[in-house]
């Protein structure tokens, strides 16, 4: 089980559906993974469960019972019967091949390739891939504009302030500057959210803050 | 730890209403789970900002609701509960289907947001009793966690957004939110014993 979980405000804000597209995502690839953040949600949702259950809805005026029956009468039963998801569903399967070696990844370096899921989720301001760093190679120390979420789904990496194993959910910021090394005996495979672009805090990799847009 | 058999009143009453309309498709159980929810899913429509579409939204989750029945599993998670969950899921396909440009969007709504199901839920006898007290311990909140909490949930509100409104700090608010979880926490736990 995992040792690094989203801290229970995005929890909160996952369940009450009020945390953007991105960082769900983020958030329910931890979930498949986390049986302790599950059981919290469940909380959560009850949460919202009670409170709508609880709210006075005072003068609001719906369809009547009869005429709604009449409209759902008339409305023909969906082919796949259902919207609601009967299993534990890990929410990349649709968007990745089965299985990690038959991504196309796009190298970025010779230590670190990438896919780029942006386009597949329609996000507007932020960026989601899958990163894959070789086992043992460094990420250029960087700091962040905005915060950088990362789901290790493979492997494992550590930096200045901790190591992190599959299923871990890191959050870093704008308060932050890191140099993500992958752990020796595996290449780590992790999804990572940004909201705004990385930049480079050393040396040669300066040169490069000015192509990291999007 | 208490015994299932002994959730409150109400919620075992809406068990039995989503049973009977699992079962046998009774609708005169259906007009009273419709009757309660769908006004307040219409004001929950209302406070998230999709007003036009709340009849919409109302629609489609008591299509959903009475579709699905038979997919609701009382050791799961209570009746309100469930509807919560599709309530909160449908708002977001509305949202999402508003805001949809040419971009192909490869993920469903329910891929990110399950509906408490058999195999993705951890339920234990201990989380379902305390869904049962959950109620009252809200009301046993501060009143201006409560209020914090209600903004988050219920108005689907940013941060940002809700500590302008309250004119707090977001730091503020942030603690609000944290003391609340902790509070309904440590009730919940209390009442296992
Ligand atoms: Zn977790
Ligand atoms: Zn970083």
């Amino acid at each position: 089980m995992s040792g690094y979980h989203p801290d229970e405000i995005t929890l909160m804000d996952y369940s009450a559906g009020s945390l953007s597209l991105a960082q769900s995502l983020a958030v329910a690839v931890h979930l498949f993974m986390c049986g302790q953040c599950r059981g919290q949600l469940e909380q959560l949702n009850a949460l919202g469960g009670t409170l709508l259950a609880q709210s006075d809805p005072q003068a609001v005026e719906v369809q009547g019972f009869d005429d709604f029956m009449d409209t759902l009468d008339a409305k023909p039963e969906p082919q796949i019967t259902t919207k609601v998801q009967s299993r534990l569903y890990n929410p990349l399967q649709n968007l990745l091949p089965d299985s990690f070696d038959a991504i196309p990844w796009r190298k970025q370096t010779k230590d670190i390739a990438e896919y780029d899921l942006t386009k597949q989720l329609a996000g507007q301001g932020v960026r989601v891939a899958l990163q894959k760093i070789r086992a043992g190679a460094k990420v250029p120390p960087h700091s962040h504009r905005g915060q950088e979420t990362t789901v290790i789904l493979s492997g494992g990496f550590s930096d200045e302030l901790g190591v992190y194993h599959k299923g871990d959910f890191v959050t870093r910021d704008a308060s932050h500057r890191h140099t993500p090394t992958a752990l020796q005996n595996e290449d780590c495979i992790c999804l990572t959210v940004l909201d705004a672009p990385i930049y480079f805090v050393s040396g040669f990799y300066r040169l490069l803050n000015p192509f990291m847009r999007w | 730890m208490s015994a299932p058999g002994t959730r409150d009143q109400d919620t075992q009453k809406w068990v039995d209403l989503l049973h009977q309309v699992a079962h046998h498709r009774d609708r005169e159980a259906f007009r009273q789970i419709y009757d309660h929810f769908a006004p307040r899913i219409k004001a929950y429509a209302m406070n998230q900002g999709v007003s036009q579409q709340a009849d919409e939204l109302v629609q489609e989750v008591m299509t959903s609701v009475w579709r699905s029945a038979d997919k609701y599993a009382d050791s799961l998670a209570s009746v309100s509960t469930w509807i919560f969950t599709i309530t909160r899921n449908q708002r977001i396909d509305l949202l999402r289907k508003a805001g949809r440009m040419q971009a192909e969007i490869k993920v469903e709504t329910e891929e990110l947001w399950q509906i408490p199901s058999e195999d993705n839920t951890v339920s234990s006898i201990q989380q379902l009793s305390a869904q049962r007290h959950l109620s009252k311990s809200i009301s046993e909140l501060p009143e201006e966690q409560m209020i914090a909490v209600k903004k988050v949930y219920y108005e689907g509100k940013t941060h940002q957004e809700v500590a302008a409104e309250l004119n707090i700090p977001l730091g503020t608010l942030k603690g609000r939110l944290r003391l609340s979880m902790q509070k309904l926490r440590v009730m919940l736990e209390a009442k296992e014993l």
